[in-house]
């Protein structure tokens, strides 16, 4: 899937860009990340365009759980999260059938699902993309692009509220588990703080929530990252998004609590490459973050 | 037919691009006579036109200087954004510079008499003995070199949040706009610690935010109305008259981008880069990655002509994208009847595009090929197979020699083209020259940096 690799290339591009801007002297300018948060989230659907190979069949399913979870409080998250757990497992499921190197039974319910809100216009040309050709499948995911669809146009998918509420509880298991697709009891591990925080930027940017599941589910799996890797990852993830932005972070800081400010130092662990690979599977919060300067 | 070569008149040519003597703004005065060029070092230099033609060094003084912020521990560029001359009231000079945060204005005067015969004072300032004064004189000026004096006049500070990218002088002479990525403020030349905001396109929640003001500018002729470009290719007129708060427009200039062409960086290349309203105010010349469009006021949605300027890098979007190429903003310019527009490209090409017969040039502004009296012949870039010798394919253009910033005399046939470090001073042999010959003469060739005669 030519185009696979060429939108994954520009996705690290991109986040390298962003990731460089940090240390441009002026400071980082606006007008050029928005730019490449634009390319970024083109990439990134012209990347996740093979999901949308049906309709959002789970959805309802845990829809239930879904705004249980919306509702309750905070503390509730982890056991709520820990239900939805084999949903995630099916979503990750549906990513990793995507990656060559491990190939799952098609599910692509829950894919139609994360990328819901985000994209109607996507979410009903999903069983078109299919069976189309890969540059049509792109063409179509890219016509979507505009952020604007989201908003204005009303969502043909009867499921997508539905499909809103669970790619948030997805993004926020993302957010915990660091995307890994071999879950299990892996995501009972979670930090519920980070939990708690991530939670709460997902909610605030649900549109962009769906970012990053998907992709950092897939990530992983490319790259093969071992499971306790993930988790240790998840840390360090979080504290490169805020030194990346530093001190002008201020949305991000605000619903985060002090423990990725302490781990601010550790920062700087990785080249602008690994950054990449890292910030690919944590695309949302650094999608709010871009804009929260 | 080309004229017997003269000297060159410059220094070597460093082609760094981050060298603090990269030009960053360009600008001829309201009359023409004088020329402010503006670097990355925060330094301006003014040109001033010669009886012969020639544009000479006039003044140089350092505008910015480099900031620090300390709240947002920020370092803020000295790099000078744009420089805009204010209508000539008296014999000073008035001139609006701006970098990322604070817009100054500049008084630039001559002084070509001095006072001689003090009491109190000898002829080098010390103070004269009083006991040996004996009688009183009345001091009287005479000639003396011409000295030119740069004042800083106003210091416009702390209105923006964001990085200022355009400054525009109203027709009234008393107000004028800066603009930056999200809102555009209305100042008094007179008055530094207050602005009014008219146009602010924050969203409440940043998260949301989809699109940032790229350039602004007022009408040429009615003081109530401003346009505005965003980087989603928008292009906004705005009425101050109907709201104080000009967020919602008067006119929206959009033009429907063709599904055929949508890529990754569709939306890059659709950002806004310039906007010049036309000398007579009836149209609109926008700029965008690549292609120059103008528009009329009276229509909105689709510009009355579109000219590629690079079209053949289409293909290279993504090459382009990698090496930050992609976020060039090349500014655009008419000349003094509105007829021809010019903009800048790559490998230090320029082009001009007459708007009557449709015809077109690209010129090379390079020091190998710019030899002072020697006519510029037209380049030519293939996406093939050369035709001809002199034609350029499209994968040896030098992308580091970028030509954004360029200036068109506002009534003669002269254009001022920055390259890099190197300004460029062009002037048609023919005055009253039909643009269908398409040949420039090189009048003058400057270096920012310094200057000497052979």
């Amino acid at each position: 899937m030519e185009y696979k690799v060429e939108a994954h290339r520009i996705m690290s591009i991109s986040l390298g860009k962003i990731y460089n801007s940090r240390v441009q002297r002026g400071g980082i300018k606006l007008h050029k990340n928005l730019l490449v948060s634009l390319v970024l989230r083109s990439a990134r659907q012209v990347y996740l365009s093979d999901y949308y190979g049906g309709v959002c069949l789970n959805a309802q399913h845990v829809e239930a759980k879904e705004w249980e979870l919306m509702d309750g409080d905070q503390e509730k998250l982890i056991p709520a999260s820990e239900e939805s757990l084999p949903s995630t497992t099916a979503c990750d499921q549906t990513e990793a059938a995507e990656v060559p190197e491990a190939p799952q039974p098609e599910e692509t319910d829950s894919s139609l699902a994360v990328e819901g809100p985000e994209d109607p216009c996507e979410a009903v040309e999903g069983p078109e993309d299919t069976s189309s050709t890969e540059p049509q499948a792109e063409q179509e995911s890219s016509s979507s692009v505009d952020s604007t669809c989201d908003v204005s146009v009303p969502s043909p998918v009867v499921s997508e509220p539905q499909c809103e509420a669970k790619q948030a509880t997805v993004s926020s298991l993302d957010c915990e588990t660091d995307a890994n697709l071999a879950m299990s009891a892996e995501g009972n591990s979670h930090q519920p703080p980070k939990a708690h925080s991530c939670s709460n930027r997902k909610r605030s940017a649900e549109k962009k929530a769906s970012h990053g599941s998907p992709v950092k589910r897939t990530k992983v799996t490319s790259s093969n990252a071992d499971e306790e890797e993930a988790e240790e990852m998840d840390t360090s993830n979080v504290s490169n998004l805020i030194t990346i932005f530093g001190s002008s972070f201020s949305g991000l800081l605000s619903k985060d609590n002090s423990e990725p400010e302490a781990e601010t130092d550790e920062s700087d662990s990785g080249s602008g490459q690994i950054c990449c690979d890292q910030m690919l599977k944590n695309l949302n919060p650094w999608n709010t973050a871009i804009v929260a300067f | 037919m080309e004229l017997p070569l003269h000297c060159k008149l410059f220094l070597d040519v460093h082609l760094i691009p981050d060298s603090a003597d990269v030009i960053s703004a360009v600008e001829f005065s309201q009359s023409g006579e004088f020329l402010a060029t503006g670097d990355k070092g925060g330094r301006v230099v003014i040109f001033q036109r010669e009886p012969q033609g020639e544009y000479n060094v006039y003044s140089t003084f350092q505008s910015h200087e480099p900031e620090f912020d300390y709240l947002k521990s920020l370092e803020i560029e000295e790099k000078i954004n744009k420089i805009r001359w204010l209508p000539q009231l008296n014999s000073a000079h008035f001139l609006l510079t701006t970098n990322d945060k604070t817009i100054k204005l500049w008084k630039v005067s001559e002084r070509d008499k001095r006072p001689e015969g003090y009491n109190l004072k000898d002829e080098e300032g010390r103070m004269k003995d009083i006991s040996k004064i004996t009688s009183l004189q009345v001091p009287v000026l005479r000639p003396m070199d011409l000295l030119v004096e740069a004042s800083l006049r106003r210091v416009f500070a702390n209105a923006h949040a964001y990085h200022i990218n355009s400054i525009s002088i109203n027709s009234d002479c008393e107000t004028y706009l800066s603009a930056d990525d999200l809102r555009i403020n209305l100042w008094n030349l007179d008055i530094t610690d207050r602005s009014f905001n008219i146009v602010d396109l924050k969203p409440e929640n940043m998260e949301e935010l989809s699109e940032v003001i790229t350039v602004a500018e007022f009408h040429p002729h009615h003081c109530h109305l401003m346009a505005f470009s965003s980087s989603t290719g928008t292009t906004r007129l705005c009425d101050m008259r109907s709201r104080a708060l000009c967020d919602q427009h008067a006119k929206l200039f959009e033009e429907a981008v063709d599904p055929a062409n949508r890529s990754f960086f569709s939306e890059i290349i659709s950002s806004v880069s310039d906007v010049k309203f036309s000398h007579s105010g009836r149209y609109l010349l926008t700029r965008d990655y690549l292609s120059a469009k103008v528009w009329d006021l009276n229509m909105e949605n689709k510009p009355i002509e579109t000219y590629q300027v690079h079209d053949y890098l289409r293909s290279k979007l993504c090459t382009l994208y990698e090496s930050d190429c992609i976020f060039d903003k090349f500014e655009c310019a008419w000349n003094g009847t509105d007829s021809v527009i010019m903009t800048g490209a790559y490998n230090n090409f320029f082009r001009m595009f007459d708007r009557a017969s449709r015809r077109d040039v690209t010129l090379e502004a390079s020091r190998e090929v710019c030899k002072r009296r020697a006519v510029l012949r037209p380049r030519r870039v293939c996406v093939g197979r050369k035709k001809r010798e002199s034609d350029v394919s499209v994968d040896s253009l030098d992308f580091r020699k970028k030509i954004l910033h360029t200036a068109w005399h506002p009534t003669d046939n002269i254009i001022a083209i920055a390259a890099s470090n190197n300004l460029y001073i062009f002037q048609d042999r023919h005055i009253n020259r039909v643009f269908s010959k398409t040949f420039w003469a090189v009048f003058l060739v400057h270096s920012s940096l310094n200057l000497y005669t052979i």
